[in-house]
């Protein structure tokens, strides 16, 4: 994992997935795109990572996906988040902001 | 639920649908790939540069990422197989400490099982040399049958398709007919010649038997067994229709039995026919055992009820006296009960405890897997980050092990081997059976079998904790990994605990069965087997039996002048090594004990040295004598519990006893009462037994020679032997040995399992003592700094070690604890192999758990003191 920093762990990647397939449906790359231009390239996740990530949210039931064709005719298959999944995003991102205010307080200069 | 089933049809889709799945993650890549690269060149990146950059965004290759993202599927076992086990291999050799040791353990314990295991099954187990052996079955009433039963039951067979009887004898042969010497002893079966149609086994050479061999005066012939051929015969191709000089006259060779087949026992090395002939006196005296076989196997009932359809025919034909009656107790046991005893309590024991030697064996090996995965915790929590999943993990440690165990069960291979043949040659197995064993093929498939269970059995523990712990963020790391450890320990403890169960469940068995057999050595026999040899001798059949008894009587007088001899006596039969028929015997002043009542006992011969030589007493009277010859006052020497039960608060002596076993009946008078001594085994009941003396009832064909001496056996013995052959080369001199001997042989039971339990309950100590070693060792390692810290702040080393030792036992103990709750809970199934000792015998007990503690406390102790040697600034460094 040379890059280091700009790495996301998975449990956080799997949020952040669940996160923008809430605003509408996208593909693999799509999603990999997304996180880079939303963190202001401070994010990126690695193909590998992102599918096993994909796959593994199919399985729980909290995404589906299906085959289709993009806007420029290209065959993608596309992933759209669950009833499931969206109860799942809420949960994580109560835990998150929850956890993340605890770690800035601490990190926080006196 | 609905979760668990879509899950499940996933998956399966996954296994079944492959080519699918690989197919759609494939163009998914694809795709992934292709809007890179046009997003990139959108950029304005030129199209070559843009190929480059989104491969190597792409981490490289497809396969690559591929490989990262099917991960998660689990169903790619054959594939990562291969890898894992390759990445197993590079673990071994980088560790080779850990991997000697480990392949050491569960090889020993594989092979130790493998080998015992195949050496009970081969000498309890094993097959007899006979077709279908489950057909065939011997009647009751061992050497009891007579002609005129077996010609009247031949003609009722009832389920049996084939009858035979036979009986066993032995006569001086030479093997070349023209030799005056050089005689020995050959022990051969009288059979009708209907005993190879009941084996099922045909002679490898030679036509064998005809119909016509069992007519009265036919030619003699003999059937050989292998053996013979080979060793005394030289193999010869020509050898059917040879003659060898048997009794002193020439026998006819008419086969040769294949290699390997015995009957009914490997020292029995000829067959000749029996001639029933009804004009001979023999031909109603009960010698012979009934064996048949039936067209298939049938159930015991079945086969006991129409042993009882014959016992009514016979009760119907002829007149049985009520101890004698045959008719009672009729049934049929298989002939592998018949020849090899009763065999299911000993392998069962044998199984449980080769079951408890495996187990502690394998249960070191698991401490040690345990111990290195949770000692790999950083290097789990890597592989996790880079999205190995929990069970990718799990599969390598199962790879690990299962390349561990497979590399253990090449060693247990060899040495059950190995071992086999060292214990073949350390049993105290029966004359000629050694020779008959041979591993099988079985052995290298059953350790293979063994190393797969073991595998598993081992990857569980270290399996659970990866799967319990997940190694998601750094920030669990840490956790994580003193949560393994944690879970190690926990299950290190529990490990030890189950070992030292075991182990003293072994070992407590195996001190029960040595403290029978002290218990069975130091009964008193009633004779004193130290200092005493005995000798077969096989006079010569071609001259009249009175030559024969003055060979004796001359032989006797020789010996006892030889130097260092102190008593000489004959016999025809030995204590607890050759059994023995009673007979039917009627007691003066006892008329409620006539008729059908009569008692039977057991008729011993005895020359005037016999009770000197055999170190037995006369408590009452005296004994026999040099006057009581052929010409005199029949007498007889009764034992103890005969003269107590017939004359109960009376003396014996001058009491008269009428025997008929010679045809004739003879009032004999009880002139004295003799010390009760073993006759036919060493822990049963022993039988009302007649000393007779030898003068008035000449032993026909040979008697036992029983010689005491103060010179080693190994000097009297070819003494003997020499004067015996001085006297007449043509006689043969077989069966030397030492009354020890035969007397160890008669405990060969409890000896054969003292000895496995003895080397299973030591292998027991041993590999629980290296599991105790192994946990010490690795807690110790993992705690050094807070030894350090223990010892910087002042504790001595003393208090480290003592504490480390302490911590250590406490599983030994509660194992302890559960092992002795064990034994008594067997105690049940013990006892049947346990002779004056009870199964709770506190000495047994005291001895096994001291054993093993002691062990327990010396491999604490060494990894304990090195904790105690820690230097706090070296702990503290290598945190």
């Amino acid at each position: 994992m040379g890059t280091g920093s700009t790495d996301i762990i998975r449990g956080t990647a799997d949020m952040l997935i669940l996160r923008l397939l809430a605003i509408e449906p996208m593909h693999g790359w799509g999603i990999g795109r997304h996180i880079e231009q939303r963190s202001k390239e401070n994010l990126r996740i690695q193909p590998g990572a992102l599918y096993a990530s994909l796959h593994r949210l199919t399985r729980e039931g909290w995404i589906r996906s299906a085959w289709r064709t993009t806007d420029n005719g290209q065959r993608a298959r596309y992933y759209t988040l669950t009833a499931a999944g969206a109860r799942r995003l809420a949960e994580e991102t109560a835990n998150w902001r929850r956890l993340s205010r605890g770690v800035a307080l601490i990190l926080a200069p006196e | 639920m609905w979760r668990l089933l879509s899950d499940l049809t996933f998956r399966l889709r996954a296994v079944f649908r492959r080519g699918d799945a690989d197919r759609d993650l494939g163009d998914e890549l694809a795709h992934h790939r292709a809007m890179e690269v046009a997003h990139l060149r959108a950029a304005g990146a030129s199209a070559d540069a843009a190929e480059r950059a989104a491969a190597r965004r792409m981490g490289g290759d497809g396969a690559r990422q591929r490989e990262t993202a099917r991960g998660g599927w689990g169903v790619q076992v054959l594939d990562d197989l291969l890898a894992d086990v390759r990445y197993a291999l590079r673990q071994m050799r980088r560790h080779p400490g850990f991997t000697a040791i480990a392949v050491l353990t569960v090889g020993l314990g594989i092979g130790a099982t493998v080998a015992l295991s195949s050496v009970a099954n081969a000498v309890i187990l094993r097959a007899l040399p006979y077709a279908n052996e489950d057909h065939i079955h011997v009647f009751w009433r061992d050497y009891d049958w007579r002609g005129d039963e077996y010609d009247f039951l031949r003609e009722r067979k009832g389920v049996f398709s084939d009858l035979a009887a036979f009986s066993t004898s032995d006569d001086a042969y030479i093997a070349d007919p023209r030799a005056t010497t050089g005689a020995q002893d050959l022990r051969f079966v009288v059979t009708t010649p209907s005993l190879f149609d009941v084996l099922g086994v045909r002679p490898a050479l030679g036509p064998g038997f005809t119909a016509d061999d069992d007519r009265p005066h036919a030619p003699p012939v003999i059937v050989i067994s292998h053996g013979m051929w080979q060793d005394d015969l030289g193999g010869d191709p020509n050898v059917i229709g040879r003659r060898i000089l048997l009794g002193g006259a020439p026998v006819t060779i008419v086969g040769v039995m294949p290699s390997g087949f015995y009957f009914p026992t490997p020292d029995y090395r000829a067959w000749r026919p029996l001639q029933l002939d009804p004009a001979s006196p023999q031909y109603t005296n009960g010698y012979l055992v009934l064996v048949g076989r039936t067209p298939a196997g049938l159930p015991a009932a079945r086969l006991n009820a129409d042993a009882q359809r014959i016992a009514r025919d016979l009760g119907m034909r002829f007149r049985y006296p009520v101890a004698w009656d045959k008719t009672k107790d009729a049934h049929v046991v298989p002939v592998h009960t018949y020849l090899l005893g009763s065999v299911r309590g000993p392998i069962l024991l044998l199984l449980v405890a080769v079951a408890l030697l495996l187990v502690i064996a394998s249960a070191n090996t698991a401490a040690l897997v345990l111990a290195r995965t949770s000692d790999r915790g950083q290097e789990m929590v890597v592989r996790t980050a880079m999205g190995a999943g929990g069970w990718r993990l799990v599969r390598q440690v199962g790879a690990e092990s299962l390349v561990l165990s497979l590399a253990a069960a090449c060693l247990g291979a060899g040495v059950a081997e190995w071992g086999f043949r060292l214990l073949v040659a350390r049993l105290p197995l029966g004359a000629g059976v050694a020779g008959t064993l041979a591993p099988g093929l079985a052995v290298p498939g059953v350790a293979f079998a063994l190393a797969l269970a073991i595998a598993c059995a081992i990857a569980i523990a270290p399996a659970r904790g990866l799967l319990r712990r997940r190694f998601d963020s750094s920030l669990a790391r840490e956790r994580s990994e003193a949560g393994l450890r944690r879970g190690a320990r926990r299950v290190h403890t529990a490990i030890v605990a189950v070992q030292v169960t075991f182990a003293i469940m072994l070992a407590a068995g195996a001190a029960l069965l040595i403290r029978t057999v002290d218990r069975i050595r130091a009964l008193d026999p009633g004779f004193d087997a130290r200092g005493v040899a005995t000798f077969g001798v096989v006079t010569r059949g071609d001259l009249p039996p009175e030559a024969g008894v003055q060979y004796l009587r001359d032989l006797v007088v020789r010996v006892a002048a030889l130097p260092a001899v102190t008593a000489v006596g004959i016999t025809n039969r030995l204590p607890v090594r050759d059994g023995g028929f009673q007979g039917v015997v009627t007691i003066e002043g006892r008329p409620d004990l006539d008729g059908a009542a009569r008692p039977s006992a057991l008729y011993r011969l005895a020359s005037p040295g016999y009770f000197a030589a055999m170190g037995m007493h006369v408590v009452e009277g005296r004994g026999i004598d040099s006057t009581d010859l052929a010409g005199t006052t029949p007498v007889t020497v009764v034992n103890e519990s005969f003269a107590r039960a017939m004359w109960p608060g009376q003396s014996a002596i001058g009491k008269h006893v009428t025997t008929g076993w010679t045809g004739t009946r003879i009032a004999r008078e009880v002139v004295g009462v003799a010390r009760e001594a073993r006759m036919t085994d060493m822990t049963g009941p022993v039988p009302f037994t007649m000393f007779v003396p030898a003068e008035q009832s000449p032993p026909r064909g040979g008697a036992v020679l029983v010689v005491r001496t103060t010179a080693p056996m190994a000097v009297v013995m070819p003494e003997v032997r020499n004067a015996a052959a001085a006297l007449d080369p043509l006689v043969a001199v077989s069966n030397i040995e030492s009354m020890e001997t035969v007397v160890t042989r008669a405990l060969a039971q409890p000896l054969r399992l003292r000895f496995f339990l003895g080397v299973f309950a030591t292998l027991a100590i041993v590999l629980s003592a290296v599991g105790v070693y192994g946990t010490v060792r690795y807690a110790v390692a993992r705690r050094r700094a807070e030894f350090g810290i223990q010892m910087a702040l002042g504790a001595s080393p003393g208090r480290v070690l003592a504490g480390v030792v302490r911590g250590a036992l406490a599983p030994v103990v509660l194992g302890a604890g559960f092992g002795l709750a064990g034994t008594l809970l067997m105690s049940r199934a013990l006892s049947g192999f346990l002779y004056g000792v009870a199964p709770s015998d506190l000495p047994s007990l005291v001895a096994a758990t001291g054993s093993l503690l002691a062990s327990a406390i010396v491999a604490a102790t060494v990894p304990a003191v090195q904790a105690s040697r820690t230097s706090p600034a070296a702990a503290l460094r290598a945190e």
